[in-house]
């Protein structure tokens, strides 16, 4: 008799479960919808004079020791910014290149110091000094990346990527400490704004060489390569390719051969 | 008996009946030089444990192996091959680590089945050969040479000369047709150092060649950004294929005091090869033609990947750091009134690395 009662509980504890999970959903999602409007809304237009005043703010407190007052630079220290545009700003900003630790070499990548927000608000104040090439629209380039043609992507980053950054996006050196820098982990806008303003020693690759569309077929290439799994598991060995990987297996194989050989030496 | 088995002069003779198998071997070793030293079974007893041991282990090992070549089978007839593209650990991703394992399998149970087999249950032998002086015994080198030497004289081609031209008129064509395709495969590489795609009266009907990107794409002005580099090719049929591999080019758009600098550096003969603030220079290393293409926009220097040769653009692209000794050509350029780039002639000096014939 037990057992059919047990069922009966069974089922009411199901379906209560059920109509729980609807109704947290149903919360959730109210909630969401509420206090989240404009995510797909166009951005509230911001008044760009405000945007560039906050960013003199940032950069009178943080740029100017090297860049100088009108950013037109420190000799010895800091390029002039007039004509970078908000391009440059926002990549070597959001990028942590800028500020620089020391002065040295190359500016690396590390945690960035300022907010995206913040960020922003500097290359406005650069783009009102001087002009220059603007940061991408960040929901044009994520539907132009997701819907760009992969393999030309390929064919163009292993014409005008892979001599330095390498054939799987590892990097590479370049002269005098200089080095070209590995591209995994790179969100896609930064990626953009290099190839668009060529920071440091990047070449620039204007509109008018790789078009906004063929930058996103490169995007969508690294971003290939990075998303899948490489075949030595956890050791990648950086992706520099066959020189690393063949002294790898060079010096791991034939110390491992030596072993063996003495082994069976002194077995017989 | 024993002692005239031992003596080494007198042969046993083997037919006869009295004779064990291992009395016929050890006579055969003997004749041979071989002395054994010391011979016991693995086992002297048969069938203890120990034995019985060993022989399951060997038995588990061709086992293993076989079932290792079935696994190979099984694997590539039916594990998905086909890749899978992402992070994730797929089964097709395992397609070949499985291949390798299942033959590790196989060829290591059997290859150790076998070495264990030998190891512990062959006897255990030690046998000693003497060692052969060099060369033959003089009588024997005497006979040798005389067979040799009555071999050629019943053959009398020593005192018939013509039966000798006709032979050697036979047989000699028959070992230059064994040359002449080797031969073949060296071409002379004629006059083909000195001209590259952009040599206008060769390749384009004496109409100056203009640059293209490798789709074809001729080039303007604007389509290069300052602090900018392009990869270039002479516009012409096959112009970006490897009939003309000699002929890629770099274009480079200097900045303003950078060009001015590079203007002022210019060899005598490359005055007039810069166009406002463009130059263009051979993209093939002057070490041993790598793809000398990594260009510093702000140190203006060319870097060669394969040797860490570095080229100054600004100075003439000549070499600063590494092994390469020679300048990268420079092509000299203009805009024509269509507003195209076009060499204004092909390079100066042969591009790439050094040659034999190659005036310093």
């Amino acid at each position: 008799m037990a057992a059919p009662v047990r069922h009966r509980h069974r089922w009411r504890r199901r379906l209560g479960a059920l109509a729980r999970f609807v109704g947290a959903l149903a919360l959730v999602g109210g909630i969401y919808t509420a206090f989240a409007p404009g995510i797909y809304a166009d951005e509230p237009k911001q008044n760009f004079d405000k945007l560039a005043a906050e960013g003199k703010e940032l950069f009178d407190n943080s740029c100017v020791s090297c860049h100088g007052k009108n950013a037109e630079g420190v000799k010895g220290r800091g390029p002039s910014l007039i004509g970078v545009g908000g391009a440059a700003v926002e990549f070597q900003v959001n990028s942590g290149r800028m500020p620089m630790a020391k002065q040295e070499a190359q500016a690396e990548r590390k945690e960035a110091v300022f907010t995206p927000e913040q960020a922003e608000a500097l290359a406005a104040f650069i783009q009102k000094l001087g002009g220059g090439p603007e940061a991408p629209d960040k929901k044009w380039l994520a539907d132009a990346v997701a819907n760009a043609d992969v393999a030309s992507g390929g064919e163009l980053f292993r014409v005008n990527c892979a001599s330095c950054h390498g054939f799987a996006t590892g990097g590479g050196a370049l002269s005098s400490g200089k080095y070209a820098p590995s591209l995994r982990d790179v969100p896609t806008d930064q990626i953009y704004e290099a190839m668009l303003t060529g920071p440091q020693n990047m070449p620039v690759f204007a509109d008018n060489q790789l078009s906004a569309e063929q930058k996103a077929e490169v995007i969508a290439y690294i971003e290939y390569l990075n998303n899948d799994r490489d075949p030595g598991g956890p050791f990648t060995l950086g992706r520099f390719g066959p020189s690393t990987e063949g002294l790898a297996i060079f010096l791991v194989g034939i110390t491992t051969l030596a072993l063996a050989t003495l082994w069976i030496a002194g077995k017989s | 008996m024993t002692d005239k088995h031992n003596s080494p002069d007198e042969p046993v003779d083997v037919t006869d009946p009295k004779l064990t198998k291992f009395d016929i071997v050890k006579e055969g070793l003997r004749r041979d030089g071989i002395e054994i030293l010391h011979y016991e079974p693995a086992f002297p007893k048969p069938n203890t444990p120990e034995e019985r041991r060993v022989e399951r282990f060997i038995a588990l090992c061709f086992v293993i192996a076989g079932l290792g070549a079935l696994g190979f089978v099984v694997v590539y007839a039916f594990w998905p091959w086909h890749y899978s593209y992402g992070q994730a650990s797929t089964m097709s991703k395992w397609y070949t680590p499985m291949l390798g394992l299942c033959l590790t399998l196989a060829l290591g149970g059997l290859g150790i089945g076998i070495l264990t087999w030998a190891k512990k249950l062959l006897p255990k032998e030690e046998l000693v050969q003497d060692r052969h002086d060099g060369g033959s015994s003089e009588a024997d080198r005497v006979i040798a040479g005389a067979t040799v030497s009555t071999v050629l004289d019943d053959t009398g081609i020593r005192r018939r000369p013509l039966l000798r031209r006709a032979l050697l008129f036979g047989a000699a064509p028959l070992g230059l047709a064994a040359i002449a395709p080797i031969g073949a495969l060296i071409k002379p590489p004629g006059d083909s150092y000195y001209h590259t795609g952009f040599d206008a009266k060769k390749y384009n009907d004496g109409k100056p060649v203009r640059l293209m990107l490798k789709d074809g794409t001729e080039l303007k002005p604007s389509m290069v950004a300052v602090g900018g580099q392009v990869t270039c090719f002479p516009s012409i049929p096959d112009g970006a294929t490897n009939k003309h591999a000699e002929s890629p080019t770099l274009l480079i758009h200097l900045r303003d005091d950078d060009a001015a600098e590079t203007r002022k550096n210019a060899f005598s003969q490359y005055k007039d090869a810069q166009w406002n603030n463009f130059v263009a220079h051979s993209k093939i290393c002057t070490h041993v033609g790598c793809p000398a293409s990594l260009y510093e926009q702000q140190t203006n220097r060319l870097l060669c990947p394969c040797h860490q040769s570095q080229f100054q653009v600004t100075d003439n692209a000549k070499p600063v750091f590494g092994p390469a000794t020679r300048a990268l050509p420079q092509l000299p350029i203009d805009v024509d009134d269509e507003g195209f780039f076009y060499a204004t002639s092909d390079y100066l000096v042969p591009v790439g690395p050094a040659f034999w014939e190659r005036e310093a």
